[in-house]
């Protein structure tokens, strides 16, 4: 089995619209799962124009400190302790506040308590809805407010590893977050293969370099697409300047068209709306395929 | 007054908006635009302002004095970011890239064999230009935690804050951690979307957010002629937040982003008028 994360660094740059596709067609000739693990906000499923989900499961990925008043002695240490500033004091009552949102859960206010007033409950702070057609997919959402999202990924990828072996699937597909926070470095993590998807713009361009940082901390080959190329034909001619030098293999260019918006607010993957994509999305599987070909010679020789 | 432009989805407009906005209220007032987009800040890029760095920003990590260790194993098993390995009758093995700082190795420590020690997870900049002064937050690379370089940005911003009359927060994309760090800060919140369906789908779970944190919020429509606009009124009205400003997409914006220019535009203006 293959498992290939999609990351981009930056929001917006059509990760979502880029890997729906992706999927639809590796489909057509092989076994895949996906995983999206963007739990702060989770569109695959609506890319895919999914209505029904099989399984709805929460998810326990993270612990909360929580106080029993009556064994309190208002000692403060918690107080003292906590670098999450998630404790306050509440004078009235002088006892420990603890402030959810900001708990991490990490034990130590429980370490320090010299009257175990304080121990660690199991949260449920996310979501992960299931669905089997037309592929299984995993769907990871963040309760609103909650933290965690590192931990949530892992579960999720997690669940759907575990499927994509059940059902021997080739491919596992997971969906990123944007940014190069814990999320993403998550989803990162253990996989086979990352491709990075960027667009003609400074902005774009710089977290493109920052994503390939954390793709190249875990030793994962990569390759990019350019989406909407067209849009600034001169940034794009440096940009591909750049992935020469830097040996970084560009696995599609695809041009900006109207029809990419028009099929998300139809909620139909591109390779459906308009048949003629389905070349440029089977040209950039031949391109994963051959980098992750040659990426395990290359271990296999050393 | 304090200001975040959020959103929930990545690449609707936040930074090109706050940064036109930032353009727009310096020409009254005096502005601090703040890049809280920690993970991938880009508002130095579109204002092409050359930032300097005036700080690094630190993190607590535990640090193993080995004569006094006694391999007892205790620092790995009240570890709850896994930073922290250990093998039988060997001395333990800290990574510290997964370590937040919590202290609990050190005070649950035996032999007291871990003391305080730090690392760098991020940097503070400051710039200047067309009369706009911009602190941009950066996150590290393969540091995990953003939030806490949002708070650091914001003690930072918290000294300069009565230089001010605006003080606007670019925000990162989500509803994770640092962008409710973010949030906590704002009296008010522009959320910037999109009328497709995936604009719709995150820009709930942002006004989920902003009422649970108790900030106002009002919305921006970016490219409110690419989709359906009533997805948005719809949720807006359910929500009871209004739209303050609409804005066209035209092939011109996206010409002047790809080359990092601010945009100009009379909706900017508008959304100026509607804070105040």
């Amino acid at each position: 089995m293959k498992t290939i994360v999609v990351l981009s660094g930056k929001g917006g740059v059509g990760k979502s619209s880029i890997i729906a596709s992706l999927a639809l067609i590796l489909k057509e000739n092989s076994k895949i799962v996906v995983a999206d693990c963007d739990v702060d906000g989770p569109n695959l499923a609506l890319v895919l124009g999914i209505k029904k989900f099989n399984e709805t499961k929460g998810i326990e990925a993270i612990e909360k400190a929580v106080l029993v008043e009556k064994k309190c002695n208002s000692c403060k240490k918690c107080l003292d302790n906590c670098v999450f500033s998630a404790i306050s004091w509440n004078n009235e009552k002088n006892k420990p506040l603890f402030d959810n949102m900001r708990c991490e859960g990490c034990g130590t206010c429980e370490i320090v308590c010299p009257e175990n007033a304080i121990f660690l409950k199991k949260v449920e702070n996310a979501k992960v809805r299931i669905a089997e057609k037309p592929f299984p997919i995993f769907s990871g959402q963040l309760k609103v407010g909650e933290s965690g999202s590192g931990k949530v990924v892992f579960n999720i990828k997690q669940m759907a590893g575990k499927k994509a072996k059940e059902i021997g699937a080739d491919y596992l597909l997971v969906d990123s977050a944007a940014g190069v926070g814990c999320p993403v470095i998550a989803s990162v993590s253990g996989m086979d293969f990352a491709v990075i998807i960027t667009e003609p713009s400074p902005s774009a361009f710089n977290d493109f370099k920052r994503a390939t940082t954390i793709v190249k901390h875990f030793n994962i080959p990569f390759g990019v697409i350019v989406n909407k190329w067209d849009l600034n034909k001169d940034f794009t001619k440096k940009m591909e300047k750049y992935f020469q030098e830097n040996d970084i293999q560009v696995l599609e260019k695809i041009p900006y068209d109207k029809k990419f918006v028009d099929a998300l607010v139809n909620l139909i993957p591109i390779v459906e709306y308009d048949k003629k994509y389905r070349k440029v999305f089977e040209e950039i599987i031949i391109q994963i395929n051959k980098e992750v070909k040659n990426e395990s010679d290359k271990i296999s020789q050393k | 007054m304090k200001i975040a432009i959020t959103g929930g989805k990545g690449g609707t407009g936040k930074s090109t908006i706050a940064t036109a906005l930032a353009v727009e209220l310096t020409k009254k007032n005096k502005v601090l635009l703040v890049d809280v987009d920690v993970d991938c800040p880009n508002d130095h890029i579109i204002l092409n302002i050359d930032r300097k760095k005036v700080k690094d920003v630190m993190q607590l990590i535990p640090k193993w004095d080995l004569d006094k260790c006694v391999q007892c194993g205790t620092c790995s098993q009240v570890c709850k970011t896994n930073s922290i390995a250990q093998i039988r009758d060997k001395y333990p093995i800290f990574i510290p890239e997964q370590c937040s700082g919590c202290k609990a190795c050190i005070l649950s420590c035996p032999t007291k064999a871990i003391s305080e020690t730090k690392k760098e997870i991020g940097k503070i900049y400051f710039g200047s230009k067309h009369g706009i002064d911009l602190v941009s937050g950066e996150l590290k690379l393969n540091e995990p935690i953003s939030e806490f370089v949002v708070d650091a940005v914001k003690e930072y911003v918290n000294n300069l804050e009565k230089k001010y009359d605006y003080i606007l927060y670019d925000t990162s994309v989500g509803t994770h951690c640092d962008v409710i760090s973010a949030l906590n800060e704002c009296e008010l919140a522009i959320a910037v979307t999109e009328p497709t369906p995936l604009g719709v789908h995150d820009l709930e779970l942002i006004l989920k957010l902003l009422k649970i944190l108790n900030v106002p919020g009002k919305i921006v429509l970016n490219r409110c002629n690419i989709g359906n606009e009533k997805l948005i009124q719809n949720l807006a009205e359910k929500h009871k937040v209004e739209i303050i400003a609409e804005i066209l997409y035209k092939k011109e914006f996206l010409e002047r982003y790809t080359k990092a220019l601010p945009i100009e535009d009379e909706s900017i203006r508008k959304i100026a008028e509607r804070i105040k």
